[in-house]
């Protein structure tokens, strides 16, 4: 299913309420690793009112900035 | 401290009447955020409740503690003090035990109470723990109080190069972690080690831990310093700890929750953002990622968290007087002049010091040590000075030195492009920043200072204070 924060289609339900309440599902995109849970506010869950500026519809992964750059190898 | 474990101290806070159980039923988001928030915001940090959520919709019987040392009044419960001492006892109180440094003593147990119950296999977190989205646009539902246990790849039985860190771990996948561990934190160089090697360094991740086990994990010690062993000291009670199920890690044997597993060796995942400490957004980030291996837990575990976001919030009192100690201590090694030290805003980006001068213009060296810390390198912006008399966490105190002290003309001194931090929404490119030191101290000689006489302070009135409080608690009556 697609992503609310990435817009792709790697998205899929990860977990159901645990007390069998059906009270919501939680959601995991294995792209950009958004989790949500059904039950969240439309500004969290729906991409049409989420705040743009967290969007990553148009964010490469591997241009995301990494803070611990892998190191060489030791010889 | 009593029993060296989460349980023990609620135990404590309830009986100081500075826990409540919140028994009507939430829904995760928001109102577990609300009530975080809530909890911290009353009297602006000071006396404000541990809050235990017993009724959460979905995850009926699970319980959240929030806010467990999110004030004042639990920081003193922490110390052994009245609830309502002043802060700058508080940070004596602290400093006092806090010089007990790494020699405290250890203790392992065999079936801890940490591993009654255990899962190893088809490992979910979001069904295992009542997890919830600390703030709105965060990337997924964080871990904000975890301690995080690895050791030295070189080294693996060097107990004192075990670390146990305080970074944030976002739940990705039902079995997956993202983790920020930054380069200068002694996990990145464990990491780095690992990485360098090409091996999967093992980790465990302890929640639900006495306080002093989380405010040790959250202390700038050294490398080569035992959390563990400066909680057995701090405490004056051993440690007591137990072996993880799949390594040599040692983790709290009271702890409510450990997860165990290892890091995906020379990889990085997308993880954020995350609403930080000095109440921004930091943004999305490439980072370490950690597969699960097992979980292991108390019977019916209490699953603590912190609420992190706009200051004040727990974040801030839990690392507040570490930060401070640590400072205070590394600066009186060569400077004995220095009186007390008042880390608490954002994790020391601003620091308040209270210095007697030596000699003229002393207390802008021990700025300038102060910003050479290891803490102080990246932390230290905003450096005030004041003199040795005057209290640094009584900011009525700090706001008169800088009105009728400071000389802006010889007592503001900015240096520029000096490492910065990261998640300072001003530090721009992040990791870049400079110094602001402001020298409100007295100007002591060969410098030559105009001729006053200041009003003494009347330390003698302070008995009164007691008698005066007596009376109008008489008269409420």
């Amino acid at each position: 299913m697609k992503c609310v924060r990435c817009l792709t289609d790697n998205a899929s339900k990860v977990a159901e309420a645990p007390d069998g309440s059906k009270a919501w599902e939680v959601y995991f995109c294995n792209r950009c690793d958004f989790v949500w849970r059904s039950s969240e506010e439309p500004e969290v869950i729906d991409p049409d009112k989420r705040d743009p500026w967290f969007q990553m519809a148009d964010v490469e992964v591997e241009d995301i900035p990494v803070f611990s750059p892998v190191p060489p190898l030791r010889k | 401290m009593g029993e060296n474990s989460l349980r023990g101290f609620l135990e404590k806070l309830e009986k100081a009447g500075q826990l409540v159980h919140y028994t009507d039923e939430v829904i995760p988001e928001p109102e577990i955020r609300r009530i975080g928030r809530a909890a911290v915001d009353i009297a602006a940090g000071n006396t404000g409740p541990a809050v235990l959520i017993e009724n959460i919709k979905g995850y009926k019987g699970k319980r959240v503690a929030i806010n467990v040392l999110g004030t004042w009044a639990n920081n003193a419960v922490m110390l052994g003090m009245d609830k309502d001492t002043p802060l700058k006892e508080q940070f004596y109180a602290f400093a006092e035990r806090w010089a007990g440094g790494s020699d405290g003593e250890l203790k392992w147990i065999e079936n801890a109470p940490c591993q009654e119950v255990k899962v190893t296999k088809d490992i979910n977190l979001y069904e295992l723990l009542p997890l919830f989205r600390v703030n709105k646009y965060d990337g997924g539902f964080y871990f904000s109080k975890a301690s995080v246990v690895t050791r030295d790849p070189e080294e693996p039985d060097n107990v004192d190069k075990q670390n146990v860190g305080m970074y944030r771990i976002q739940v990705q996948g039902p079995d997956t972690l993202g983790i920020q561990v930054l380069p200068f934190h002694d996990g990145g160089i464990h990491l780095r080690k690992a990485e360098e090697m090409g091996v999967a360094l093992p980790v465990a991740i302890c929640l639900g831990v006495h306080p002093v086990n989380s405010l040790m994990a959250s202390a700038p010690l050294n490398f080569d310093q035992s959390e563990y062993k400066y909680a057995a000291a701090f405490m004056g009670e051993p440690q007591v700890l137990t072996k993880t199920l799949s390594g040599n890690l040692d983790v709290p044997a009271y702890a409510e929750i450990v997860l165990e597993g290892e890091f995906v060796p020379r990889e990085r995942y997308p993880e954020g953002p995350f609403g930080e400490f000095p109440g921004s957004y930091s943004g999305s980030r490439r980072q370490f990622r950690i597969k699960l291996n097992a979980v292991t837990t108390r019977k019916n575990p209490i699953f603590e968290n912190l609420y992190v976001g706009r200051p004040w919030t727990e974040h801030d009192t839990l690392i507040g007087l570490n930060t401070s100690a640590t400072l205070y201590f590394q600066l009186r090694e060569t400077m004995p002049e220095v009186k007390a030290v008042n880390a608490l805003y954002q994790h020391g980006l601003t620091i308040i010091v209270a210095t007697d001068n030596r000699f003229g213009c002393y207390a802008k060296t021990v700025a300038m040590r102060l910003a050479s810390t290891p803490h102080g390198t990246n932390y230290a912006k905003n450096i005030i000075m004041v003199d040795g008399d005057v209290d640094p966490f009584n900011l009525v105190q700090v706001m008169w030195a800088l009105s009728t002290r400071v000389r802006p003309q010889k007592d503001v001194i900015v240096i520029p492009n000096t490492p910065g931090m990261p998640l300072d929404p001003c530090s721009e490119p992040p990791g870049i920043g400079g110094k602001l030191i402001i020298d409100a101290t007295t100007p002591a000689p060969p410098e030559i200072a105009r001729d006053v006489r200041m009003v003494d302070s009347i330390p003698e009135a302070e008995a009164y204070q007691k008698i005066l409080i007596d009376l109008q608690k008489k008269a409420a009556k």
